[in-house]
């Protein structure tokens, strides 16, 4: 496949996501407010707790780590399950289906113009504001570009997490169902509605292990030089695991996609 | 027009309740998915402070079960503007193709006509949770049962039912100015899920935003505590049913404003 028709797509996503530029302040201010909320819900807990440090995680750690998860949820945030359930209620899909390119990664690259704008216009910022506020806790070396690759894995198996949930619509007419349990599931396993630092011992063994850590708990654990991170077993650890997830989501929502594209009846489309 | 009263907007309320719930019928499993995810959505909040607890005993100087019944009268208070005011949702995509107009044409009060086409059932799952769980922290606070403060409970979920509508009502219709204002309403919805800690733990400047501005502390805060401290009301608490009204009422008007604006735009 030539690159340059990829990157047309991300071109294109890119002056679409500019377009509306509103949403993208307005996502920014809520980020900001978002971060006040956190920083004195955990300034009280830890205020009660009578100790520094709980879990391994101090509280300037907490806040880093929540914050950015809200900013990461906000530029990996995908609306496939929305767009293919209203694709296929108006009948658009069949126009997208036959387009001279696979389906699925026709998808992806239209999103990835999104993806760039928003890391720029509201990770970013975010970020920046973040290291103010705390200081400069983050440290600054290798960790960054780790947690770049991690991240990039990360946008990978969410799409891929996307592309296994959006089919179930096509059986069962309901998207607003199916995307909220997949949101409510992805949010509390993967940390970002708590830190999984946090969850008692027996569910972190397993919760380890799932898909889910990959998209936020990995790379936050990486930047802030967590979970062993810090050494380069660890560090090989946390990426052997995003690896293995993206290969087995990727070939099973391949194999999904392709059982239930069969099954696609589009009304009067 | 001639003024109409209670009894018609009731009779016409049922009329469309019973054409949008047939209609419901037909899309079973949608009614059965949506009812799951939420109950999950409400499970994980429960998880959450679960796994809070486990790491810190007390937060602000609230323990497990005061902050269960602040749970549970938050979602109690959330249950009507999932509920009645549902279709706030789909108010920006009516207003971007043009289909809000039918609204404007039939001789009844266009926001209670939009409001009345959508009534949300999954919502009542979520009121049985809110309910289980102010029981459960009631018992076990032990707060004693008297006629007065069944009243009292209801009258103050009522009123934090109230901003939780109005800061809706408000982030719906900013789609009649602005484009893409999903943002807007995701956002305000993303704020309710801080109306279940005491609003105690803000501090200055950002103690009256969140108070009057956006007002999350009044969605449970300030109303529970009537429940809660009976001995130690403070003044904001026995305002909040005026304060409510009033924040209703004003969102009513924008609402109502924008609606005004559309029609001269003629779409």
């Amino acid at each position: 496949m030539n690159p340059k028709r990829l990157l047309a797509l991300t071109r294109a996503g890119i002056m679409e996501s500019l377009y509306f530029r509103l949403g993208i302040f307005v996502t920014l201010f809520a980020n900001l407010i978002y971060l006040v909320l956190v920083y004195y819900l955990w300034k009280a807990i830890y205020a009660s707790s009578g100790t520094d440090v709980v879990n391994g995680m101090t509280f300037t750690d907490t806040m880093i780590y929540l914050i950015l998860a809200t900013a990461i949820f906000n530029f990996l945030e995908m609306f496939v399950v929305w767009d293919m359930s209203r694709s296929i209620q108006s009948g658009k899909i069949v126009l997208d289906l036959l387009k001279p390119m696979r389906y699925r990664k026709y998808t992806f690259w239209s999103y990835t113009g999104n993806h760039v704008v928003q890391f720029f216009l509201t990770f970013v910022p975010t970020f920046i504001v973040v290291m103010i506020v705390t200081h400069g806790a983050i440290k600054f070396g290798l960790n960054i570009i780790w947690f770049l690759v991690a991240t990039v894995f990360a946008l990978i198996i969410n799409y891929n997490i996307e592309m296994l949930v959006a089919p179930i619509c096509l059986f069962t007419e309901s998207t607003w169902g199916i995307n909220i349990v997949k949101e409510t599931i992805v949010l509390l396993l993967s940390g970002a509605t708590i830190p999984l630092a946090f969850f008692p011992e027996k569910i972190r063994m397993i919760v380890q292990y799932l898909p889910f850590r990959a998209v936020y708990d990995i790379p936050l654990s990486i930047l802030l030089g967590k979970s062993g991170s810090d050494t380069w077993d660890g560090l090989l650890k946390l990426f052997g695991l995003q690896i293995v997830w993206l290969i087995v989501l990727t070939v099973a929502g391949n194999i999904f996609w392709n059982c239930a594209v069969k099954k696609i009846t589009v009304n009067g489309g | 027009m001639r003024k109409r009263g209670l009894k018609f907007y009731m009779s016409i309320y049922r009329k469309i309740l019973i054409q949008d719930l047939k209609s419901k019928m037909s899309y079973r499993a949608d009614f059965i998915i949506s009812t799951i995810g939420m109950i999950m959505t409400n499970l994980s909040g429960f998880v959450t402070f679960m796994i809070l607890f486990h790491n810190f005993p007390t937060i602000n100087g609230w323990d497990y079960y005061h902050m269960l019944f602040l749970y549970g009268f938050s979602l109690v208070a959330l249950t009507p503007v999932q509920c009645f005011f549902d279709n706030n949702w789909n108010l920006r995509f009516m207003v971007q193709s043009g289909d809000f107009i039918k609204y404007c044409f039939r001789p009844v009060n266009v926001f209670f006509y939009f409001m009345s086409e959508v009534f949300d059932v999954k919502g009542l799952g979520q009121l049985a949770f809110g309910i289980g769980t102010i029981v459960y922290a009631w018992i076990k606070i032990g707060i004693p049962v008297t006629p007065l403060v069944i009243l009292k409970l209801i009258v103050f979920l009522f009123t934090a039912s109230l901003f939780m509508i109005a800061l809706m009502n408000f982030a719906a219709a900013t789609c009649f100015w602005i484009k893409n204002s999903g943002y807007v309403m995701v956002i305000m919805f993303r704020f309710k899920d801080f109306a279940k800690y005491p609003s105690s733990i803000f501090e200055g400047i950002f103690k009256v935003i969140f108070t009057f501005l956006i007002p999350i502390a009044f969605i449970a805060y300030y109303p529970s505590l009537v429940i809660l401290s009976p001995d130690n009301v403070p003044v904001l608490s026995w305002i909040s049913p005026l304060f409510g009204l009033i924040f209703f009422y004003l969102s009513y008007k924008f609402w109502m404003l924008g609606v005004r604006k559309y029609d001269f735009t003629g779409s």
